[in-house]
């Protein structure tokens, strides 16, 4: 079914699922969604499987004019998402019918938003995914004027409760990363450590969904940059010769040479989806234990989500 | 006692195996057996298998295994890697036209190197070269083993657009780029099979332990190859 015709295609927008873990012996980094508790809600407020395929878009400008009778959602970043230049409700189900127009009219918090039809997108899978990485030759950024579809969908109509207020995320402006040190912390002076964990850092222009480059304080070695090249972690924290660290995330290369420092908890990747250039960020060192527990409490979210939309849920989640 | 094999955390799921701190056959022979051996215990949790030179990253599912847990095993799979036999290793012998357009530094480096540019070529396409893993993006092959008469430093200032299938060597080390990519190495020849394809499974010919070898051919020829995939040139 034909859903939508872009009319502006926005800043970096482009179909994302739950990536495709499992290639990176083939050089293929996982990608998906960069902020996966809320492109996995968007879904589900829509009645859609959490995997199907979303549009992940940033900043603003984005307009899609409606084809068809839609229930889409909205989920992550406020970027002021309107119909027909009203604004509607993020984190719950909308509809819309053909001849509407859909625009994220400005940034208020966060980066990314992620916008969920019920459906969920279709187009060519790639290695098992739908998720966009150019650079790989799987498929593109979106286009002026390109049409997008739907799969054909016998989805139910979800129940249309808004998400209590204590399951949305809060995006801060001023995160702390939490880092697991390592695997090259050895290759660091004392006084290099202490700047990268005493630092603020601000995300540079140059950053996108391979990598965060990072503008602050240089990063002292004790014996070069280089090592020989070996797989890379999403999330590690690169420092290569200028002491300016480089978060590799979503579609980073899968191997490289730099010393890494330190690698950015999983339970904070989509903290950082949400981080735009210009913001600051800092660093702190926690144990496996903690990074363990702050995993199971970002899943343990996404599961009372999923109660609250099915409709078995208590009146008040346990949540936080 | 060595202080190899070391093992440590690279985040919050993913462990990293480090070997002698070398390039060298034998070592990284060592890493994929520890690949291997690995991967056929399909143990629960374990999501992927990632050799490299000397190091071997295996990542896992924390809420089924945790860090203690899974270097315990890893230590016992240690003991059981030199018992594995390795796949045998399948040498890909791929034309390849060498200098002019497909060869923008070919002059260059052999004027570096005081040789002629048919000299080049000749060192380099007799050469088999070892597959050592594949990594970077979209299954760049790292290959090991560029003759030490062909040594050149990168370019000062990389392209910012090499096309795929271009073969190339810098730093004593060689690859064949296997799309479009930015790149600082000298560029000697080009290929024209198919060395990556999203699309099918694999997307790369090559694993770790194959020998490639890139044999010179007239330009038609080369370009005949142009849709066939690495294995019809076993």
């Amino acid at each position: 079914m034909k859903a939508f015709e872009v009319i502006n295609p926005g800043v970096y927008t482009m179909l994302q699922d739950l990536g495709r873990p499992g290639y990176m012996r083939y050089g293929v980094p996982a990608s998906g969604a960069s902020d996966r508790f809320s492109a996995q809600t968007a879904n589900l407020l829509v009645g859609n499987r959490p995997e199907a395929a979303i549009l992940e878009t940033a900043l603003f400008r984005l307009e899609l004019l409606a084809l068809s009778n839609l229930t889409v959602a909205v989920a992550g970043g406020d970027l002021s998402p309107s119909v027909n230049k009203t604004p509607f409700p993020m984190w719950q189900a909308v509809s819309i019918q053909p001849g509407d127009r859909i625009s994220f009219r400005g940034r208020k918090k966060g980066f990314r938003a992620f916008l969920a039809v019920r459906g969920g997108f279709s187009g060519p899978r790639y290695l098992g995914s739908r998720s966009v990485f150019s650079r790989g030759l799987m498929g593109n950024p979106l286009r002026t004027a390109e049409v997008l579809e739907t799969e054909d969908s016998a989805v139910h109509h979800p129940f249309n409760v808004p998400l209590p207020l204590n399951l949305i995320p809060d995006f801060s402006p001023r995160p702390t990363l939490r880092v697991i040190l390592g695997p090259q912390e050895d290759r660091f002076s004392p006084k290099g450590l202490e700047t990268f964990l005493s630092s603020e850092y601000t995300v540079s222009p140059q950053s996108d969904r391979m990598g965060y480059r990072l503008e602050g304080p240089r990063i002292e070695h004790t014996q070069g940059a280089d090592i020989i090249s070996e797989a890379i972690a999403r999330g590690a924290v690169q420092v290569p010769g200028d002491g300016l660290p480089i978060i590799m995330l979503w579609d980073a290369q899968v191997s490289g040479g730099y010393t890494k420092i330190a690698n950015v908890i999983t339970a904070d990747h989509d903290l950082l989806a949400q981080t735009m250039p210009g913001e600051f960020l800092r660093f702190k060192a926690v144990t496996l234990e903690e990074a363990r527990a702050a995993l199971r409490h970002q899943e343990l979210r996404l599961a009372d989500v999923k109660k609250v939309i099915s409709g078995w849920a208590a009146v008040s989640p346990t949540y936080p | 006692m060595s202080q190899w094999p070391r093992i440590k955390p690279s985040g919050d799921r993913s462990v990293l195996i480090e070997f002698e701190n070398r390039i060298d056959p034998g070592v990284n022979r060592t890493v994929r057996a520890l690949a291997l051996t690995i991967e056929s215990e399909h143990f629960p949790g374990v999501q992927e298998v990632l050799p490299a030179y000397r190091t071997l990253m295996v990542t896992y599912n924390p809420p089924q295994i945790d860090y203690p847990n899974l270097t315990e095993k890893i230590q016992g799979w240690l003991g059981k890697a030199g018992d594995i036999g390795l796949p045998p290793q399948r040498v890909f012998r791929l034309p390849t036209v060498y200098g002019g357009p497909h060869g923008p530094d070919l002059d260059r480096a052999a004027q570096i190197l005081h040789l002629s540019p048919e000299e080049v070529i000749r060192i380099f396409s007799r050469t088999r070269f070892l597959v050592y893993f594949i990594g970077f993006i979209c299954g760049l092959a790292y290959l090991g083993g560029l003759p030490e008469n062909l040594r050149v430093p990168r370019l000062t200032t990389p392209r910012t657009i090499v096309p795929g299938g271009s073969v190339g060597f810098a730093g004593g080390q060689a690859n064949a780029i296997a799309t479009d990519q930015p790149s600082g190495f000298n560029y000697i020849g080009r290929t024209f099979v198919t060395l990556y394809n999203p699309e099918m499974f694999p997307p790369i010919p090559f694993v770790a332990g194959d020998e490639v070898s890139f044999p010179p051919v007239p330009e038609e020829e080369a370009l005949r190859a142009k849709g066939l995939g690495a294995e019809d040139f076993l």
